[in-house]
């Protein structure tokens, strides 16, 4: 499944879009667990992150699917 | 209530907010307003490096931006933090892409009938963007 990087997680990956492996009925926490695991570079940025699911957060509970748009929302900084 | 969010590239420069005011009408004060209420975030010169532990010199900001997510987040702050203190107005512009040290990278302006609401909105809708809007912003210091 892929997840949308941004800021300094995109930065520390080399990529704006890391792909993790997940079982078919993944939830927000699993895909977040698997970011924690299977891409330690971004560690440093998963706590207090949030996956946005289709341009919205999500619940660590909701259901997600390949053909959701997963964007890891971590160390915002406007303003 | 009228609401003007916008993300612009570079700088917010004065051409953007007027161009927002008169969207929406807001040139003049209507009958109603008492309060209106505006804020600029501007790139400072001197910022703190955290992976140097020392203050630097900045030369800019690039902000990137997560589109789709980043302007209905700022419209639907502005519509939640509008109505929850009873406003008039409100218009939020953001930037994207560099925005050099001493230009506006943010514009915030609040119309309301009262100052109290207008201030609070204020400072409750800088936090929440700071919180919930996917912008990130990447120092580009001088001299590197």
């Amino acid at each position: 499944m892929n997840v949308l990087l941004f800021g300094p997680a995109a930065r520390a990956a080399g990529t704006a879009r890391a792909c993790v492996h997940v079982p078919a009925a993944a939830t927000v926490r699993i895909v977040l667990d698997a970011l924690a695991t299977q891409r330690p570079e971004i560690a440093f940025a998963l706590p207090g992150a949030r996956l946005a699911v289709n341009h919205a957060f999500a619940q660590a509970d909701a259901l997600v699917t390949v053909d959701d748009e997963l964007a890891l929302i971590a160390m915002v900084s406007g303003g | 209530m009228r609401v003007v969010t916008r993300i612009v590239e570079g700088p917010v420069i004065a051409e953007n907010l007027a161009q927002a005011r008169a969207d929406r009408d807001l040139a003049g004060a209507p009958d109603e307003t008492g309060a209106r209420v505006s804020f600029e975030g501007v790139v400072r010169r001197r910022e703190n490096d955290p992976h140097q532990d020392r203050v630097r010199t900045l030369e800019a900001l690039d902000y990137e931006v997560y589109e789709s997510m980043a302007e209905q987040g700022l419209a639907t702050l502005a519509h939640s933090i509008g109505t929850r203190h009873g406003l008039q107005a409100i218009v939020a512009l953001h930037s994207r892409g560099r925005v050099r040290v001493g230009e506006v990278s943010f514009v915030l302006e609040v119309h309301a009938a009262h100052r109290a609401p207008a201030i609070a909105a204020m400072t409750e809708f800088i936090d929440a963007l700071k919180r919930d809007v996917p912008i990130w912003k990447r120092p580009v210091w001088a001299g590197a």
